[in-house]
């Protein structure tokens, strides 16, 4: 039978999205290849998670808890990796394409197993037994299918390409801790510093609903009215990389093929042209509202409600409409 | 300081999309008459080298595999401020994956001899994978470093700052060292000048060969990919926009407010 191993990481206080995204992905191909999903849950006192893995989708969970393995360690994670893919013999792993995995732990797991690793994918197919990944290529303005060829199957998944599985109390599955000697794991890289503000409002990550300005916000101030319109509606406000550049955003708000890659419910693009760049950040919004003077603006091709006008003309009276809406519903 | 920098050539990613046109038989973009440039997060990490240069009194070397072509890179790069740059050119080194990619700057990277640091861009601007980075550092015996925006020397490590959710991280790290590089505020690309290019193209550039690398090239380029494209297209988009229209930008505002909430948004 086919084995899938996900890769989990997690704190005592918090089990992330990614690490559900990664199941839900595992699943819908385990159910595909008729395999079993595997979830390593690696962190520190982490063993109060695992049963929530079986809850989104794991059939087995295999919980390595020590000190070490931090979400900055991560050397310590490829070396623990490493130990249990040797353990468990998968024939496919999966990891989620954040800094942490996507962005060094599996790209470096695969050189040392030696195999094809495809990252930062959207889904799959599976024909005969061969999964081929879909994944953006060319700042999103093309798809393509991909294959990994080697020993084990490798991918790593795009943030909210796949939407976490509802949690099912009743779902059964096995828990068990692997001892793996984690403390013997060499590491040449260490935290000397983290600063991390209150974050002000929503972050864009978590955010169900965005207010993204671009250069047609002409200054800083014009975010003043963007502000208004996601503190009514419970919103983030990001900016284009133009908005990002002059400094009227920061980075961490930067929506884009340089910047965040976000999928909220509700998009609301104001002054932002669309270009490729940009929408390989924010393409997969589930609703895309874009307000733009300009009506052939290349973001009417993509968004799903426009209005062509200046946005001066209309955030005011749509905050003001949108406050009503929702204290009338409190 | 000696600083290796690892660059890629591509076709300027910032153009339109109906400029945009693949191959579907080839599986890559046509070049048609756009311009190649430096891939977005390479020329980041040039900069950032170039900074630690400035304050470090160091020296920035440049490498690119690729063919006759991406020449014009290492002209951008030495024009930036880099002081040597390498060509790594040959037949056999067509259709590597990131594992050839990998294996190639290796085998150059020793023949560079001493170096601090290598710097890579967190991804390439056309395919987008990231793995040529985590590779090299896993093939060379590198700590890895991933996702940094800047960097200060100390002695005998380095740190490297990372932008995080809200605020930034700093890692220390033995030396030598390599890091994949993102952009932030501190690392803009600064502009070359055309003086400067001109300046640059009367450099001499060494290209060096898979024989100077000591590479056999049975086992480079397509041979011996991992990773394969099976299949590369344009995804049709069949959005149909939904326009609101109106006599004034306040009934405009308030029957946008009212089409989200009929649709459960708001």
């Amino acid at each position: 039978m086919t084995k899938i191993l996900a890769f989990c990481t997690a704190s005592a206080e918090e089990l992330p999205r990614a690490a559900l995204e990664v199941l839900a992905a595992g699943r819908q191909l385990g159910d595909k290849l008729d395999g079993t999903l595997q979830a390593v849950l690696l962190g520190p006192n982490v063993e109060g998670q695992a049963e929530r893995l079986v809850h989104h989708g794991a059939d087995e969970v295999f919980v390595v808890s020590h000190p070490r393995l931090q979400v900055h360690e991560a050397d310590v994670m490829v070396g623990a990796m490493e130990a249990l893919v040797e353990e468990l013999s998968p024939d496919v792993i999966l990891f989620p394409h954040d800094e942490l995995g996507g962005g060094n732990v599996a790209p470096r797991l695969a050189y040392r197993l030696n195999t094809g690793i495809i990252t930062d994918c959207t889904g799959f197919e599976v024909q005969s037994d061969n999964i081929r990944w879909l994944r953006p290529v060319y700042g999103g303005k093309a798809m393509a299918t991909m294959v990994a060829n080697g020993p084990v199957q490798m991918a790593t998944t795009r943030a909210r390409a796949f939407e976490p599985l509802e949690a099912d109390a009743t779902r059964q599955g096995q828990v068990q801790t692997v001892e793996i000697d984690v403390d013997s794991i060499s590491s040449s890289v260490s935290l000397v510093e983290r600063t991390q503000e209150e974050m002000e409002g929503i972050s864009v990550d978590q955010a169900q609903i965005i207010v993204c300005g671009g250069r047609g916000m002409e200054e800083e101030e014009s975010f003043v009215a963007l502000e208004k319109l996601a503190g009514v509606l419970g919103a983030a406000v990001a900016g284009s990389r133009p908005a990002a550049d002059l400094g009227w955003v920061t980075h961490s708000q930067l929506i884009g093929q340089t910047g965040k890659i976000v999928a909220p419910n509700l998009y609301i693009a104001v002054g932002i042209s669309g270009a490729p760049q940009h929408m390989a950040g924010a393409g997969a919004s589930k609703t895309i509202v874009a307000i733009n003077k300009d009506e052939d603006a290349p973001i009417f091709k993509l968004a799903h409600i426009g209005i062509v006008d200046e946005w001066q003309n209309v955030i005011e009276p749509f905050t003001d409409a949108c406050k009503d809406l929702v204290s009338s519903s409190d | 300081m000696h600083i290796v920098v690892c660059i890629k050539q591509i076709i300027d990613p910032e153009i339109p999309p109906h400029v945009f046109q693949i191959d579907p038989i080839e599986k890559k973009q046509i070049r048609g008459r756009q311009v190649l440039v430096i891939s977005t997060f390479d020329e980041v990490a040039l900069e950032v080298a170039l900074q630690m240069k400035e304050k470090e009194d160091g020296k920035v070397t440049v490498l690119t595999i690729g063919e006759a072509e991406a020449i014009e890179a290492l002209h951008a790069a030495l024009a930036m401020g880099a002081d040597e740059a390498i060509h790594i050119s040959d037949p056999a080194f067509e259709g590597a994956d990131s594992f050839g990619t990998a294996h190639i700057l290796a085998a150059a990277l020793q023949k560079v001899g001493e170096f601090d640091a290598v710097l890579c861009g967190r991804q390439a601007g056309d395919v987008e994978m990231g793995l040529v980075g985590p590779f090299l550092a896993e093939k060379v015996g590198l700590p890895c470093v991933t996702l940094a925006a800047n960097m200060e020397a100390g002695d005998g490590k380095t740190k490297l700052r990372r932008p995080i959710e809200g605020g930034y991280e700093v890692l220390e790290t033995a030396t030598p060292f390599l890091a994949t590089m993102m952009n932030d505020e501190s690392n803009v690309p600064r502009y070359v000048s055309v003086r400067g290019l001109r300046k640059a193209m009367r450099s001499e550039v060494p290209v060096w060969s898979a024989a100077d690398l000591g590479l056999d090239p049975a086992k480079l380029g397509s041979e011996t990919a991992q990773i394969e494209m099976e299949e590369l297209f344009v995804p049709q988009r069949e959005t149909r926009c939904e326009f609101i229209e109106g006599e004034t930008g306040a009934e405009i505002g308030k029957q946008l407010a009212l089409r989200l909430r009929e649709l459960k948004l708001i």
